[in-house]
């Protein structure tokens, strides 16, 4: 599975209009909400979950990226939510880096082998400054979508 | 080289693609009257560069470890049972590791004649090149491979 696959245009927010981390953790799961449709009752759950993975430690992993993630029964397959805020945001990163970029995946644990590849290809994706630099500055999900494309 | 071929390899990671595959690889097995191996591997080296880079803590790793070997155990459960439709006998194996590497060493050690994948990615970028482990398989294995595409008539044989 690659990313190109699973990125879809109505679950990419930009710019991300939260402050502060929590803010952001809320921006990221209601764009998911909205763009899969699902009900208070799972939009809930989803965020218990990211917020449950978030107090075991950071998923700033530096260099101005956060990959916030969890498993989730109350979505179908994996998903994933990119979004690119203006300003930067402090997740406790542990190079004590503001953040920029963030992306938030959630899959059913039925999902976890498609999950392991998802964050690695991020992981992967990101490992170039250049990448990181071009994706600050995409101004639309269309943009996003080409870069990851190219 | 054995043509028609005599041990087969079916490589599974529970993607639909890799379902067709093995429902392929029975058939292949048994027109062939071929040997016929499933094997799903729980691709740790990735869980450990998730840890590296930060975005796994140990425990997540642990549970997500623990999850594959559950897919595993499920995949395998349904190769048989899709093999037993057939009246086919298979050996199931289960590894931890690299994906492409495990596959590799055990198609030489065993002497696979064939090994049969789900389709490769058929929308990708130029980033992704070279970094799924299917794409990786073909490019390495010492042996011929066959890649099944999507076939409604192969599942309605199996119905």
């Amino acid at each position: 599975m690659n990313l190109v696959e699973i990125l879809d245009e109505n679950l990419i927010k930009v710019p991300l209009t939260g402050k502060t981390k929590d803010e952001i953790l809320e921006e990221l799961v209601q764009t998911l909400a909205k763009g899969k449709d699902l009900s208070s009752f799972d939009y809930k759950a989803v965020l218990t979950a990211v917020k449950n993975r978030e107090e075991l430690g950071s998923t700033g992993i530096g260099k101005g990226i956060c990959i916030p993630h969890a498993q989730s029964e109350a979505i179908d397959k994996i998903s994933l939510v990119v979004g690119v805020s203006k300003e930067p945001i402090d997740f406790d990163s542990p190079d004590h880096m503001k953040s920029k970029l963030f992306f938030l995946v959630v899959a059913p644990v039925s999902a976890a082998s498609a999950h392991v590849e998802v964050l690695a290809a991020i992981a992967r994706s990101c490992s170039s400054s250049v990448f990181r630099r071009m994706l600050e500055q995409c101004k639309s999900s269309r943009e996003i979508i080409q870069l990851f494309a190219e | 080289m054995a043509v028609p071929f005599k041990n087969i390899l079916v490589y599974i990671d529970g993607s639909e693609e890799s379902i067709s595959a093995m429902m392929y690889g029975i058939l292949l097995a048994k027109q062939n009257k071929a040997e016929l191996s499933a094997m799903y591997v729980v691709n740790t080296k990735a869980l450990s560069d998730l840890v590296k880079v930060g975005i796994f803590l140990d425990l997540e790793k642990n549970e997500y470890q623990r999850d594959l070997q559950k897919d595993a155990e499920r995949y395998l459960k349904h190769a048989q049972k899709l093999a037993k439709k057939k009246e086919v006998d298979v050996s199931c194996i289960t590894e931890e590791g690299s994906a492409h590497r495990i596959v590799r060493d055990y198609i030489k050690s065993n002497d696979v004649d064939l090994l049969v994948l789900g389709g490769v990615s058929t929308i990708r970028s130029r980033r992704d090149e070279l970094n799924s482990e299917t794409d990786r398989m073909v490019r390495t294995v010492p042996c011929p491979v066959m890649l099944v595409r999507e076939d409604e008539d192969l599942w309605e044989t199996f119905e």
